[in-house]
């Protein structure tokens, strides 16, 4: 009954204490949460305040996006359409030419990974370097993120400072304090901001009525990103778009709450039109957005702010993490996001749940994650991936269930199970077993004794 | 048909039912003293340092007095003693070594100590690229919530940025463990002023 | 719905598959106590299970049968009581969606915390518990039929489960820390991701473990068979017992 997600979980969960580790880590961001919610009389006001000015903006983008990219364009950015991933690259790849860009530098940007643009980018000679600490780390790595707010948690001081000691960037050979890593990576990224030619970052917003593009960070890397080389592309899902600043009010007020338990991140910038002498290109990606906007049981995914809340809070995240799933975003909103991105590939992601509901309840915008997980479960079979043995065992079920008569007597034999050797009952196919006694039948069942007239007041 | 159509024919196509903008008008969490308020969340949480400044202050005293060590200073400013002008400096590049840029505050938010700051100089690097900031800020433009700062956020039309800032700049991406310095300035100074 | 007096209501007893089959005494709690309040309770027998295995494990299309049977069995009843959080969850929630159409049984259908707290709003119990017990708040219990107030949520802290225990005497109730975290059963989910299931579920053990508790309480004997199985395994010193064996304790 395995997927690709329960072979990986169950290698993940090999190591008890890393396990521990892991799971108490985001565990606490989930904690910083609950304590910045507390402290708003107004949060799930906000909250469904944000689901609201979503639902209302994502069935209006249209008219959202044609008042953004006029202001925007009034505001001397230069404003694409990419359709889909391959699109996208080749705008990005165009502007880099038009420009002889060597070298970007690069702030998060979670759609950058859905399209894969860096690999495209290496593969036209272009460097391309991640600023955001955790990023640059994997990229030195060469691993994938892990977490989408807090991608290198799970690697630790160690294997950062060995590998930063491969790149040169630690002349102190054995030195693994994180404040002593930090500024290591701090001069290395120095280095490269000043010799960058192109900045590129995402967009956690995009507000209509004024043509901004919001940047969200902690570390200043978008900034420092776009504050000097002169060329700016900034890469942006369409369902980024908020109408004004009264909204922009409320979603930052919910980001960094959710995302990592702050009040705010350190710098929330809003970036408008170019630099003396620079260009600013917003380059608006669909990549299939358009088309989830149909889909009348998962359109409100679009809703997703990319916190993180969710997968701080779900309980299967935390004990299998990132690298367990199939979808390069884990968690709830991954599960969700993979199956409307390649179901063939991500159905694998469909069983990490066991539907506890509590990523509904923190999730920013109220994206319903939850129901939307029971609902693709429903549609696997139509898609010819519904587990044999989940289906045997449920015809099963259905057959006994809808025979009072099959049903009772079935009970009535249930007993005899009790008595099976160890050794039946152990063996691998059980999942049950692994880690659990089997549960005992009553040697008389509630049907048995009503019928006895042993059930008296 | 261009892309850009394609996009917005299926996005009209696609929608089924439309949903309206909410009303924003439930009450948000207002502090009877913003100003305490602000000092409070800045020097803990935002992690930065404040100093009131009084009408009769030297400016370049105080500055002096926040940052001893420190030798070259960017301002645009009037009235600062600046070694670089991030207006005048021919590249951003030629702003780095700067050990404190001092810069102006707007509308300042006390729920969370952001300061917004617009851009009103030819190299804005100034305000990432520096070692340690000072934001001069008014106490008169403390408000208490987002809601509020978002009201009075100003941009001038010649450089279009603008961006809140709260405390230095920070990680905790290796191992969760908070290092103040991540990419930006590793220091913040509020210089409150009436 | 009109008024009725306690002496009017009739009760259906829906006792679900895995209590019939495992925790029968659970479903003599139940009806022991709500004959002891003085409630008309019968228990229709033709029915068995209320579709979640086969809904949650994706093929709720398996279950449109046992939702007309259940509809048919129990639609002349003024409350249907079930001693079990998900299962009463699952019938109110997922029924109508499963049939398409209004399921009168499913509107009336409450777990036994849910119709004792709210319907009956009973305020004392001639039952005795002195014994520590830890609450395990159920996450289809907390989330779907709003028990407790959801650690998630910024709303005024309450607890159904807690109010009804506090009525027994020499009872010491205790709550664990994460507070309604799942215990990693979720159906087929013990199965199909059983090592994560079993690290969830020790993980919730140990923290129950660690409050001093006697035993284990909760609203849903599927939660408790679950962490059952796991201190069984393990032999833990901790005793399992459903909330309504609780307020019927003594009866």
């Amino acid at each position: 009954m395995s997927t690709k997600h329960t072979i990986a979980a169950e290698k993940f969960l090999q190591n008890s204490e890393k396990v521990t580790r892991h799971d108490q880590t985001f565990w606490s961001v989930r904690v910083k949460r609950d304590a910045q919610s507390q402290e708003l009389p107004e949060w799930e006001e906000l909250r469904e305040a944000a689901s609201q000015i979503k639902k209302h903006t994502i069935t209006h983008l249209a008219e959202y996006l044609e008042k953004f990219e006029k202001n925007a364009t009034k505001n001397g950015a230069i404003v694409h359409w990419a359709k889909d991933a391959d699109e996208y690259n080749e705008i990005v790849m165009d502007i880099l030419h038009k420009h002889q860009v060597k070298k970007v530098v690069k702030s998060k940007s979670m759609l950058t990974e859905e399209c894969h643009l860096n690999d495209h980018l290496i593969k036209h000679g272009i460097d391309v370097v991640e600023t955001d600490l955790g990023e640059r780390i994997l990229q030195m790595m060469h691993l994938a993120p892990s977490h989408i707010v807090m991608p290198a948690i799970h690697i630790t001081r160690e294997q950062v400072g060995r590998c930063f000691e491969d790149y040169k960037i630690s002349p102190e050979v054995g030195n693994y304090d994180p404040t002593y890593l930090t500024r290591c990576a701090r001069y290395h990224l120095r280095d490269n901001f000043m010799t960058a030619d192109c900045g590129m970052t995402g967009g956690n917003f995009g507000i209509a009525e004024t043509g901004d593009i919001v940047v969200c960070t902690n570390e200043g890397n978008a900034d420092m990103s776009t504050s000097i080389p002169k060329l700016h592309i900034v890469s942006m899902g369409l369902e980024k778009l908020i109408p004004d600043y009264k909204a922009m009010g409320v979603f930052h007020r919910l980001l960094a709450r959710c995302g990592t338990g702050q009040s705010t991140t350190v710098y929330t910038s809003h970036f408008r039109g170019p630099r003396p002498g620079g260009e600013m290109h917003i380059i608006l990606v669909d990549n299939g957005r358009s088309k989830i906007l149909g889909n009348e049981e998962h359109w409100q995914t679009l809703k997703c702010m990319r916190c993180g809340a969710c997968m701080n809070t779900c309980p299967v995240y935390r004990r299998t993490g990132g690298y367990s799933y199939t979808y390069f975003i884990p968690g709830p909103i991954g599960i969700n996001l993979g199956m409307l991105k390649d179901p063939d590939e991500n159905y694998h992601n469909l069983p990490a749940c066991s539907l506890c509901c509590s990523c509904d309840n923190v999730c920013p915008a109220k994206v319903d994650l939850s129901s939307q997980i029971y609902r693709w479960r429903q549609g696997l079979d139509g898609m010819g991936h519904a587990d044999p043995m989940k289906k045997f065992m449920s015809k099963g079920m259905q057959v006994l269930f809808e025979s009072p008569g099959l049903y009772t007597t079935a009970l009535k034999f249930a007993p005899i199970a009790n008595h099976l050797p160890k050794f039946i009952t152990e063996i691998k196919l059980n999942g049950w077993a692994q880690g659990r006694e089997m549960p005992v039948f009553a040697k008389q069942s509630f049907h048995e004794l009503w019928k006895k007239g042993k059930v008296k007041a | 048909m261009s892309t850009r159509d394609e996009i917005l024919d299926n996005l009209r196509k696609n929608v089924r039912e439309t949903y309206d903008m909410p009303d924003l008008g439930f009450k948000k969490r207002i502090f009877e003293d913003p100003v305490k308020a602000f000092i409070e969340t800045t020097t803990t949480t935002a992690g930065a340092k404040l100093m009131e400044i009084k009408p009769n202050d030297d400016i370049n005293e105080k500055i002096h007095e926040a940052y001893p060590d420190a030798k070259i200073i960017s301002s645009n400013v009037p009235g600062i003693k600046a070694d670089r002008n991030p207006d005048t400096v021919a590249e951003a590049q030629d702003l780095d070594g700067t050990d404190v840029g001092v810069i102006m505050g707007g509308v300042a938010c006390a729920e969370n100590g952001c300061i917004w700051i617009e851009q009103t100089m030819k190299e804005k690097a100034i305000c990432f690229i520096s070692e340690c900031l000072i934001v001069i800020v008014s106490k008169k433009n403390i408000v208490s919530n987002m809601h509020e700062a978002y009201e009075h956020i100003q941009f001038n039309e010649k450089y279009n940025f603008g961006t809140f800032i709260s405390g230095p700049s920070k990680t905790a991406d290796i191992e969760q463990s908070l290092v103040y310095g991540a990419q930006a300035a590793r220091g913040l100074t509020v210089f409150l002023t009436e | 719905m009109g008024f009725y007096t306690k002496k009017n209501m009739k009760i259906g007893l829906f006792i679900p598959c895995y209590v019939d089959a495992l925790y029968p005494q659970v479903g003599v709690a139940t009806y022991k106590l709500l004959k002891s309040l003085g409630l008309d309770v019968d228990y229709p027998e033709k029915q068995t299970c209320c579709g979640q295995p086969m809904g949650n494990a994706g093929f709720q299309n398996m279950a449109d049968e046992l939702v007309e049977n259940y509809d048919k069995l129990f639609k002349d009843f003024d409350y249907v009581v079930a001693p079990s959080a998900s299962c009463a969850a699952y019938v109110k929630l997922f029924h109508p969606n499963i049939v398409n159409h209004e399921c009168k049984a499913a509107q009336k259908t409450m777990d036994v915390v849910e119709f004792l707290h709210d319907v009956l709003q009973i305020k004392s119990l001639p039952s005795k518990f002195p014994h520590k017990v830890s609450i395990h708040n159920s996450c289809h219990g907390v989330r779907e039929l709003h028990l407790s107030s959801p650690s998630e949520l910024n709303i005024p802290r309450f607890s159904k489960i807690k109010d009804l225990l506090q009525l027994v005497e020499g009872i010491t109730i205790l709550e664990p820390e994460r507070v309604d975290e799942c215990c990693g059963f979720g159906g087929m989910f013990s199965i199909e991701e059983p090592a994560v299931s079993v690290r969830m579920g020790t993980d919730k053990l140990n923290r129950h473990l660690a409050t001093g508790a006697e035993y284990i309480t909760g609203p849903d004997s599927s939660c408790l068979m679950h962490m059952q199985a796991i201190a069984k395994h393990q032999n833990y010193p901790i005793q399992f017992i459903h909330v309504v064996e609780i307020l019927a304790a003594g009866l």
